[in-house]
């Protein structure tokens, strides 16, 4: 008996696989996702969302125009130590960020047409996140501006980079 | 000489007393995997604060219950929320010294929800996942102890651990043979350039083609080839010793620690329940 069990477990396993279901949200789900783990990982290459920010400084002119510097990335990369493996809150973090970003990006995703992005939590989150990046490059900033980029990477270069969403111009909240 | 005899006090207790070896293994491996984990979220107070990235502030706007909303505003205040980051350093050293008791898994159970709840859900993705899934054997072996039978409760916490652990490598290793990327390669060097610590040396083996290809279908026929490790219990230590070697890759490119030590913790239940598995129907 319990080998027919064991056997039907991981045929219903390979049937999860290949019968596609609806997927079920709500946002006790999400945030309690951890119960119901799909074990998926590092399976799907494709687009992934990437954020860029860029920073201006109000300017002394009388047009008042705003000089903007170049678009940067957010990107958590790190220098890789042994000692990391006892201990590696930055890198966690750094990882913690990115996945912030891919919850953004599946957000507006899932945002019903027409509706303003501004308010999610994850859009402002993304405001912090660049605030955050751009105070550390330039304390004297006055405004912001992000974007989510959808970049797909072949083995060595980009192969193909779109746009998916430009905040408005925003002065920085931090 | 004292750690000779200490390992071989080690190997005769597994050999006379499985169980309770697999129990004390289980506790020691995972309180260590929760000081680790809980060192690291007591370094990141700054990014927590009221005015950073991960405010409480923003995010309990994700909170669809206002009583609840209400109450984890007091539970996520910073210094509440430091505070219990301590008591739960003390419960890991406790399950070290003391092993597991119904009220110190309760209350890391409890907590590890509201650490989960503190970031979106999940902070760390799948070593999360895992640690919930440990710390639900031991629950179950905890409330099934509490009504009488001790071992019948470490069984079931066992199984239930072996099970999701088994599922998690299985899974992995299949969707992954359904992925053309993941069959030809590729995957692997697009993955490794996008990790925290790359991109590759533009003269990395792993950029090479046919290296990527192998260890692609390494990985992959081993993960899907885990559920034979319940049918003898040193084939079992066998794949847990390569999965111990996957997960330290994992951490050499792509930083997940983590990972390591929460998959870790699982070892003790997959080589004890094929021991009992093996026995009963191979």
């Amino acid at each position: 008996m319990t080998e027919v069990l064991f056997i039907a477990y991981f045929v219903l396993l390979i049937a999860t696989l290949v019968i596609k279901t609806p997927i079920i949200k709500g946002p006790w789900l999400f945030l309690l996702r951890a119960f119901f783990p799909n074990w998926k990982f590092f399976h799907a290459v494709g687009y992934v969302p990437h954020l860029y920010a860029r920073s201006a400084v109000a300017s002394t002119l009388a047009s008042g125009e705003l000089q903007w510097s170049d678009w940067v990335l957010i990107y958590p990369r790190r220098v890789r130590r042994l000692s990391h493996l006892v201990h590696n809150p930055d890198t966690n973090i750094g990882l913690g960020q990115q996945n912030m970003v891919d919850h953004f990006w599946a957000d507006l995703h899932d945002l019903p047409e027409g509706v303003d992005p501004r308010g999610l939590v994850s859009y402002k989150m993304m405001q912090r996140l660049s605030d955050q990046v751009l105070r550390a490059r330039d304390v004297n900033f006055t405004h912001r501006q992000f974007e989510l980029r959808m970049e797909l990477d072949g083995r060595s270069e980009n192969v193909d980079t779109q746009v998916m969403m430009t905040s408005p111009v925003e002065t920085s909240t931090c | 000489m004292l750690s000779a005899t200490f390992i071989q006090a080690w190997i005769e207790a597994g050999v006379e007393a499985p169980m309770l070896m697999a129990i004390r293994v289980t506790e020691l491996v995972f309180a260590w995997s929760l000081t680790i984990q809980t060192l690291e979220y007591l370094r990141m107070g700054k990014y927590t604060a009221n005015d950073a990235f991960w405010s409480w502030p923003l995010q309990r706007a994700d909170i669809p219950n206002a009583s609840v909303r209400a109450l984890l505003d007091v539970l996520f205040q910073p210094r509440m929320h430091q505070g219990h980051l301590w008591l739960r350093l003390a419960a890991a050293v406790t399950l070290a010294v003391q092993g597991a008791s119904l009220p110190l898994v309760v209350f890391l159970f409890v907590g590890n929800l509201l650490i989960l709840i503190r970031w979106r859900g999940a902070f760390n993705g799948g070593s999360d996942f895992l640690t919930l899934v440990v710390l639900t054997g031991l629950l179950i072996s905890q409330v099934v102890g509490a009504f009488g039978n001790v071992q019948l409760g470490w069984q079931a916490g066992f199984w239930y651990i072996a099970i999701q652990a088994i599922t998690s490598y299985f899974m992995s290793g299949a969707v992954k043979l359904l992925r053309r990327e993941w069959r030809n390669g590729s995957a692997m060097t697009i993955f490794l350039n996008g990790a925290i610590y790359g991109p590759l040396s533009a003269t990395h083996p792993l950029r090479n083609k046919w290296l990527a290809l192998l260890g692609s279908w390494g990985f992959i026929v081993w993960e899907i080839l885990f559920p034979l490790s319940l049918l003898d219990p040193r084939l079992a230590a066998v794949f847990c010793a390569v999965a111990a070697l996957f997960h330290f890759l994992v951490f050499w490119f792509f930083g997940l620690n983590r990972f390591f030590w929460a998959w870790l913790c699982a070892f003790p239940a997959i080589i004890w329940c094929s021991a009992q598995f093996s026995t009963r129907f191979v």
